[in-house]
């Protein structure tokens, strides 16, 4: 046979030529339409071939329609497909034309050949033209009766299309309660599955209009019907198991036995060869023990073999869809992969979405048992392979040191990260030290000093200069040179692009300035002077903000700019739990893929700006929710840094084209927290009034002549330092040396032990009280705390052994302290904070 | 439901359409045009094989120099439709004989709109299986390995067999020599750190079999796999017999596999289908035997100057031999000149890929050659980054190794007439992804 595909290469659809050629082969047919000599079916196939490889490569030939009908007066089955194929493609854009083909389509759904029976039903069906949908309904009838099971399968697909063409022909003729017929009572189970998904389409559609629709749909998940398809699911092709399974999901059973039964019956199901199968397996299991947490617990280790097969069999991009699931998996239960991590090392040759992933899975399992290992191997990422991974390996390690406690070890190698002097190394070692500073506030001396050396000029990229330039602003105290790097940065402010630097600079100039006003003087004037010049709003505002805020009271400024801050304990979650839940009830979709809910993506409404505003939404409350205890205290210009988190997911994320998670950054909001701190700072002055002793004169500094804040005295109030460091050598030593100064019985509040579940609840709670912990343990009803409070401003330690014991509601504590004056005022101090425990 | 596919394409690189196939109309036709706008020329291409544009979703996947792309428009299940894709073109492939590429396409494309008629309806998949679709096919791959002619009709009973209780072999077979061929495939993947400890390793294997028997066989597989064996002690409630057990970490069975009867009695028993097939799949992590040791030493003197030194050692027994082993050790860039020493094999510099290549066609076991190359590098002034170091990468084959050490102990046929058989059973190791790192 002659490959057509020589004479085709030149041809590319956008050149007109073509025409030609048409006009030929349209000839040819003509001359072979009535021929009967022998051989005629040969050279008619070679000239179909040649119709359809046009068709193909998109020169419309359309206008041989009618030899085409012509020619296919014949027995020949080979040719019969091939002008099928031709009449399925041309027809819905000829309908006039497609009229001619009906007569012998209809003839041959008569043929006694099944074969034909079958192509002549399922081509009729595809024809697409509505006003032909009369033709349709008694093939289609005659068809489902069929004696041969192709034909039966063909036509139920058939009904399928003519829903599809004509809701009203299809329900009006009854068919869907012949599918329902045949879906219960054919032998061929092909037949099953195929009425199964027509149905599934067709009464979905109906059920919002029909009642009954509505209660056929409902039916189909009742248990008798389920147990009629899990009866036969091996019979199933594989394909058409997974439909069976995805039903099951929906089924709720009526008690627990019945529960283990269908599991029972599908657990061979994981050992199948198609990974969707497994999935679709897998997916069963989750949601059936839903309810039952042990039980729930169980189906991951038993699903945990199954599903690392299919990550490192099969190709690529099937990998990368099991490994979105795993990674849906792990979130719920980091537990079951930790000992597995070494599965999700990356390979050499890996395409970079599969490492991505990979990177996300070592992230999530890291605990610490297996940190040091997944940090070694990270690093090694770091230095090896395409910079994009890279960066995300920095990112990883990053993350894992603010999911874990012991962070010693990984702070050192982001601090190697620092001295590898390439750029983009550079940039994000940056971002993660910020973001680790803010968590840990006690290792500010080590970084500050390798950060000290970072020029400012070797860094480029907006996230990471904000991020120098904000631990410039915090930490200027403890940087020789920091007003002196912020000066000339604020010197060269026509020559910064990103809006982000400029607003990050105006506020760390600002710290700076309480902290060393005389150097940083004249660089807060240029600054504010550049700032209110700006032409960027957000950065206008802002410089203008802190001029008034200034001119207004400068001691309500240092309140505002450098409050005492707390530790951030937990960063804000980017999406509420409710998210995540509706995604695992769309496990194995592409809702895993997106990371987000169908409705996202499927429903038009939710595509486009309104997404935007649905995002943010969901957002504040998951926020809220998540962040409680620090979002009160953070203060404004944190706002837009405690994001960066978030933000490390949106370079994932603007690959799914719909950045779910691009509001925040909406300088805006920024900017609009920080008004309303200030209202609350203004309305309330008792918070204002603490932090006088910053007020020496900055009228005159600045000249912008506001009138000085009068002295108030010292509160009576034994006050705490929020930022307080200790490390735990030093606390048992101070233990040792120590006499214990108090020793008492507190009670706690009925609501106190009933949050009392785990130790970390307390932990969080006392650290909102500046009290932070240093060891905890125990087990509900007795656990045993060790706390320890810094006085603020002074070198001053508290130090308090703390045992609960819930059944009783009662605490022992003993208190300890380097001054003993004060121990009583703390002791009050920690006996209101106790008792606020489990009080919203 | 699992796919609903709304249109399935084949591109080439340029982003022509070899095959197009729109099962359904709730996508355009132009949904192409977006695919080749946003997804082929951009850099987005290989970043990621599941994108949304507009409101579809694109599956894409890479086939030699072929893009099949599915186009969905609702929330389908993407492991399906990449595991559809995947055993289509092993279909594709089976009906003409081995490559699938854009040549083949063309070729073939008026077969490949009749499989895809008949494989996929409205955007549900149907039979997959060649047994079946052999009946229904009636174009000849241009390289076909059936025997079925165009002008062949269906057997009168043929669509029955969809629903019997053996979908995949039909009734009537007849050999006159009754064989068959058992082979045993691992692929050892290991990752190895510079300091010479084992990162990771596991083993992915394969048991491939070809059947050529008469009739309806039934066939049973005894493994030295430790559940197997417990189990089987168990039954005839005498000791296991000593000797060597492998832990199978997972396995998956072809559908022909009496699963019941594997969880109940661990026995692998099954009525196989005609011809070849992939009877299990498993995965091993412990005990895994590594076939080489490499032990390199690459020294950068100064910044135009590099030493090379690889040590590979075979850990294999001394009468076998690997077949086909090449070493790839990655050089920079810049690499002006190397010279080579090696005690056994060839090597050269192939600056294609930046590598040197060391092969060796015949390695024997408990033998260990060496390379020492110089690497001369050019100076450059202009740029400053440092050489990152790629790993280095092995490929082999080692015939009559298994690195799980796992071992076929019986394969027995038996079918009501009792003939005789001949069975064959191999095993090869092979190099998945084989990195040492330096």
């Amino acid at each position: 046979m002659a490959p057509p595909a020589q004479s085709q290469r030149s041809q590319s659809p956008s050149q007109p030529s073509g025409k030609s050629e048409v006009s030929d082969l349209k000839l040819q047919l003509r001359q072979l339409a009535g021929s009967r000599a022998p051989g005629v079916d040969d050279s008619k196939r070679e000239l179909f071939k040649k119709v359809i490889s046009y068709m193909t490569i998109g020169i419309d030939v359309s206008s041989l329609f009618g030899e085409m009908v012509m020619c296919s007066a014949t027995s020949d089955i080979v040719l019969k497909k091939m002008c099928y194929l031709y009449v399925g493609n041309y027809a819905k854009v000829n309908p006039d034309l497609a009229l001619l083909t009906i007569n012998f389509l209809q003839r041959d759904c008569h043929d006694e050949d099944p074969m034909i029976r079958g192509l002549a039903l399922r081509s009729l069906c595809s024809l697409r033209v509505a006003n032909l949908v009369e033709y349709l309904v008694g093939p289609l009838g005659s068809g489902l009766k069929d004696s041969n099971s192709y034909v039966r399968t063909v036509a139920v697909v058939g009904v399928l299309k003519l829903y599809h063409i004509s809701a009203s022909t299809c329900v009006d003729a009854d068919f869907p309660s012949t599918l329902k017929h045949l879906m219960l009572n054919d032998p061929d189970t092909q037949i099953v599955a195929n009425c199964l998904s027509a149905l599934e389409e067709i009464w979905s559609a109906e059920a919002s209009t029909s009642e009954e629709a509505a209660r056929e749909r409902e039916a189909l998940i009742s248990k008798p019907f389920i147990y009629y398809l899990l009866n036969r699911i091996k019979e199933f092709s594989e394909w058409a198991q997974c439909l069976v399974l995805e039903l099951v999901t929906k089924y709720v059973p009526s008690d627990s036995s019945e529960i283990f039964d269908i599991m029972n019956l599908l657990e061979d199901r994981l050992q199948h060869a198609n990974g969707a199968v497994v999935l679709a397996t897998v997916k069963v299991f989750l949601q059936l023990t839903l309810s039952m947490t042990d039980v729930h617990q169980q189906v991951y280790e038993r699903i945990k073999a199954p599903l690392l097969t299919l990550v490192s069999s099969g190709s690529p991009e099937q990998s990368y869809a099991v490994l979105s699931h795993l990674h849906l998996l792990v979130l719920r239960a980091p537990y079951v992969f930790s000992s597995d991590y070494k599965h999700f090392y990356c390979q050499y040759n890996e395409p970079s979405y599969v490492k991505r992933l990979k990177l996300e899975m070592l992230t999530a399992v890291a605990n610490e048992s297996n940190t040091y290992e997944i940090v070694t191997e990270l690093c090694e990422y770091a230095a090896n392979v395409d910079i994009p991974i890279a960066r995300e390996s920095i990112r990883a390690v990053g993350k894992i040191a603010l999911q874990q406690y012991d962070v010693n070890a990984i702070v050192d190698r982001l601090l190697q990260f620092l001295e590898m002097e390439k750029d983009y190394v550079t940039a994000e070692a940056l971002v993660l030290v910020k973001d680790l500073l803010r968590k840990y506030p006690q290792w500010s001396h080590d970084c500050i000093a390798v950060v000290g050396n970072i020029s400012s000029k070797n860094v480029q990229e907006p996230k990471a200069k904000a991020a120098l330039i904000w631990m410039l602003g915090e930490y200027s105290q403890d940087m020789q040179d920091a007003p002196y790097i912020l000066e000339s940065l604020v010197e060269n402010w026509d020559e910064e692009h990103s809006a982000e630097v400029r607003l990050h600079l105006l506020t760390a100039v600002m710290k700076c300035f309480f902290k060393r006003p005389p150097e940083t003087q004249s660089a807060l004037g240029a600054a504010l002077a550049a700032g209110i010049g700006d032409f960027h709003q957000d950065v206008h505002d802002r410089a203008l903000f802190y001029y008034r805020i200034l001119r207004y009271n400068v001691s309500v400024a240092e309140q505002v700019v450098n409050p005492p801050k707390q530790a951030v304990s937990v960063f804000a979650d980017t999406q509420s739990s409710e998210i995540k839940d509706r995604i695992f009830d769309e496990f194995n979709s592409l809702s895993v893929l997106y990371q987000k809910p169908s409705y996202m993506f499927t429903d038009k409404e939710h595509r486009g700006p309104l997404e935007f505003a649905d995002e943010l939404g969901n957002l504040s409350i998951g926020e809220a929710a998540h962040n409680v205890i620090s979002s009160q205290r953070v203060e404004e210009n944190d706002k837009d840094l405690l994001l960066t988190t978030a933000e490390k997911e949106e370079t994932r994320g603007s690959s799914n084209n719909g950045s779910v998670y691009a509001v925040p950054y909406d300088s805006s909001t920024s900017v609009f927290a920080s008004q309303t701190q200030i209202e609350s700072a203004i309305s309330n002055p008792t918070t204002a009034g603490h932090s006088q002793h910053a007020s020496f004169g900055i009228d005159d500094l600045l000249g912008l002549g506001m009138p000085a804040v009068p002295d108030v005295a010292s509160p009576p109030q034994l006050k705490l330092n929020t930022k307080a460091a200790l490390d735990p050598n030093a606390f048992q030593q101070k233990w040792r040396q120590l006499p214990v100064a108090l020793s008492q019985e507190l009670s706690l509040s009925p609501q106190g032990v009933a949050s009392l579940t785990v130790p970390q609840a307390l932990l969080r709670h006392m650290q909102s009280h500046s009290i932070h912990c240093i060891a905890s343990g125990g087990q509900s009803p007795n656990f045993k705390f060790f706390f320890f409070a810094q006085k603020y401003e002074e070198p001053s330690n508290y130090l308090v052994e703390c045992i609960i014991n819930t059944t009783s509601a009662k605490a022992q504590v003993k208190i300890k302290a380097d001054d003993q004056s004060t121990s009583q005022a703390f002791s009050s101090l920690f006996e209101l904070a106790l008792s606020k425990f489990g009080t919203p | 439901m699992p796919v609903a596919a709304s249109a399935i394409y084949f591109l080439n690189l340029r982003g022509d359409v070899l095959i197009n196939r729109l099962y359904r109309d709730d996508v355009g036709g132009n949904m192409v045009d977006a695919f080749r706008m946003h997804i082929m020329q951009t850099k987005e291409l290989g970043t990621c094989p599941v994108r949304q544009i507009g409101g579809c979703s694109f599956f894409y996947m890479r086939i030699s120099n072929v893009y099949i792309v599915i186009v969905v428009s609702s929330n389908a299940n993407v492991a399906c439709a990449f595991k559809f894709v995947v055993e289509a073109v092993a279909l594709f492939k089976s009906y003409f004989g081995g490559a699938f590429d854009e040549d083949a396409i063309r070729n073939n494309f008026v077969l490949i709109y009749e499989l895809l008629d008949e494989i996929m309806d409205f955007g549900y998949p149907q039979n997959l299986s060649p047994e079946i679709l052999k009946l229904y096919i009636t174009q000849e791959g241009v390289r076909s390995p059936f025997s079925s002619k165009p002008s062949d009709k269906p057997v009168p009973n043929a669509t029955l067999q969809v629903t019997g209780a053996v979908g995949w072999r039909r009734e009537g077979l007849v050999y006159k020599k009754n064989e068959v061929f058992l082979d045993i495939v691992e692929s050892v993947n290991l990752l190895m750190s510079s300091k010479g400890s084992v990162l990771r390793c596991d083993v992915t294997g394969k048991i491939l079999m070809k059947c050529f028997l008469s009739g309806m066989p039934d066939l049973k597989l005894g493994l030295n796999d430790k559940i197997g064996l417990e189990k089987e002690s168990q039954l005839k409630s005498r000791p296991a017999k000593s000797g060597k057990t492998i832990e199978l970490d997972d396995v998956t069975f072809h559908q022909c596999v009496n699963l019941t009867r594997f969880n109940s009695e661990k026995t692998v028993s099954f009525v196989p289908p005609d011809g070849e097939f992939e009877l299990m799949k498993y995965r091993i992590t412990e005990g895994v035997n590594l076939p080489f040791r490499v032990l390199p030493t690459i020294k950068e003197l100064g910044r135009t100057r590099m030493e090379v030194n690889v040590k590979v050692k075979s850990v294999f027994g001394a009468k076998m031999f690997a077949l086909g082993v090449v070493i790839k050790i990655p050089v920079p860039k810049q690499t002006a000149k190397t010279s080579f020493q090696v005690t056994s094999g060839r090597a050269k510099y192939q600056a294609s890929i930046d590598c040197l290549v060391w092969k060796i066609r015949k390695f024997p076991g408990q033998t260990e050659p060496t390379l020492s190359a110089e690497v001369e590098l050019i100076s450059t002034i202009a740029e400053k980054k440092s050489w990152t170091r790629p790993p280095i990468q092995m490929e082999f084959q080692v015939p009559m190794f298994t690195a799980s050490g796992l071992r076929v102990r019986f394969l027995k046929v038996w079918e009501k007439s009792g003939y005789n058989t001949v069975e064959w059973v191999r095993y090869i190791t092979k190099a998945g992804s084989y990195e040492i790192r330096c």
